[in-house]
């Protein structure tokens, strides 16, 4: 039950990197291209790589982590 | 690998792609005029100022809305996740040769932090100071608890949410603070007379709340021995408290109550510093990757090219 608690604790922290990748994503697309819809496509495919990649992590240290 | 960009105006014609091949780039059209006839200086100024103005100026609005959307947001995002104490300069380190290394980052985002240097100097003053009396009456909302104090430890007696007004008398030999509390204790409606014992932060300082604490006045089938205080808070006006250094006190609390919160709220103000300075790179040299009107490389450009001129395959060398 504890361990639940916390889980869901730490989740709620991990929600805030959502606008924070959203947004670097933005301003990243923004500062290499110029035409709005190639802006638009390409913060999107870095959103996605970077949620991505986030989840990975998370899949991989959540496994190493059952039992414990 | 940003590209080396030769203007058309220039005579060159030529654009260096990150793929590093030597293409022509056709006259100015409706995308890169608005940069190229703008003076990149002010822009790039601007861009620091205030995030995405730069772009405004050169009639860039679409990319100047995401800046200034993206990185005020995350800016102000993080202010208010850190509950207003996460932009400032302490005192200490006025001296710009000794700003903190966060400030520094912080410092990005242009006239929103550097707001935090003038702060420091106001806070650093003989006036601002905790108050033990009032110059002037107060009449705020307030929020905080009623304690029990014993000899060992306080009590906690309910919450409080109310306003609370609050006057210094200086009729007599010493001057003497009472005023009255209207509100609720845990919900039910109460009513405190308080006198004496007022303690109030100092003026100018981080958090948009200001700590305040009072005795409440003795009533007749009160215990001698026992003393009731209100201790909490209330509001700081805006100006006191935009990037005001904060009392290290209050850094402990938000470290205590928001833990890693605080931690992720100076994160989102570093990340907007950091950011902007993508912004004013692009207003100035305009976007990394090109304004999309460049054209393909030729196929073969061959090693007997004369349209080529010298110092453009020096660059293409490079």
């Amino acid at each position: 039950m504890n361990w639940t608690v916390f889980a869901i604790a730490d989740l709620t922290v991990t929600w805030y990197l959502m606008p924070l990748a959203a947004i670097i994503s933005l301003v990243y697309s923004a500062s290499r291209y110029e035409l709005p819809e190639r802006i638009l496509k390409r913060a999107a495919r870095l959103f996605a790589t970077i949620v991505g990649a986030m989840a990975g992590v998370f899949a991989v240290l959540w496994f190493f982590s059952l039992g414990l | 690998m940003r590209p080396a960009r030769f203007r058309a105006e220039d005579g060159v014609g030529l654009h260096l792609d990150e793929s590093c091949g030597l293409m022509p780039v056709p006259p100015s059209d409706d995308r890169r005029r608005p940069w190229e006839e703008k003076n990149v200086l002010i822009a790039g100024v601007l861009a620091y100022l205030v995030p995405g103005l730069g772009h405004f100026y050169q009639g860039r609005m679409f990319k100047g809305l995401i800046y200034f959307v993206c990185i005020l947001g995350a800016y102000f995002g993080g202010m208010r996740l850190g509950e207003g104490a996460v932009v400032y300069q302490a005192p200490i380190r006025r001296d710009l040769k000794k700003v903190s290394l966060t400030f520094l980052g912080q410092s990005g985002v242009g006239l929103p932090s550097l707001v935090a240097l003038y702060q420091s100097r106001r806070s650093d003053t003989p006036e601002n100071h905790d108050e033990f009396d009032l110059t002037e009456p107060i009449s705020a909302p307030f929020t905080g608890r009623l304690l029990t104090t014993g000899p060992t430890r306080d009590d906690v007696s309910g919450e409080l949410v109310g306003h609370i007004e609050l006057k210094t008398s200086r009729e007599g030999s010493l001057p003497e603070t009472r005023g009255v509390f209207h509100g609720t204790k845990d919900g039910q409606p109460i009513e405190l007379e308080l006198s004496g014992g007022l303690k109030l932060d100092r003026p100018i300082s981080g958090g948009f709340q200001r700590g305040l604490e009072m005795h409440v006045a003795h009533s007749p089938d009160q215990h001698p021995n026992e003393a009731m205080v209100i201790r909490g808070s209330i509001p700081r006006p805006f100006f006191d408290a935009f990037n005001a250094p904060p009392d290290p006190a209050l850094v402990q609390d938000l470290h205590g109550r928001l833990g890693k919160y605080y931690d992720l709220a100076i994160a989102f103000t570093l990340i907007a510093g950091f950011l902007n300075v993508l912004a004013i790179w692009d207003a100035i040299e305009g976007p990394a990757y090109g304004f999309g009107d460049e054209q393909p490389p030729p196929p073969n450009p061959g090693p007997d090219r004369t349209d080529v001129p010298a110092n453009a395959a020096t660059v293409a060398a490079k």
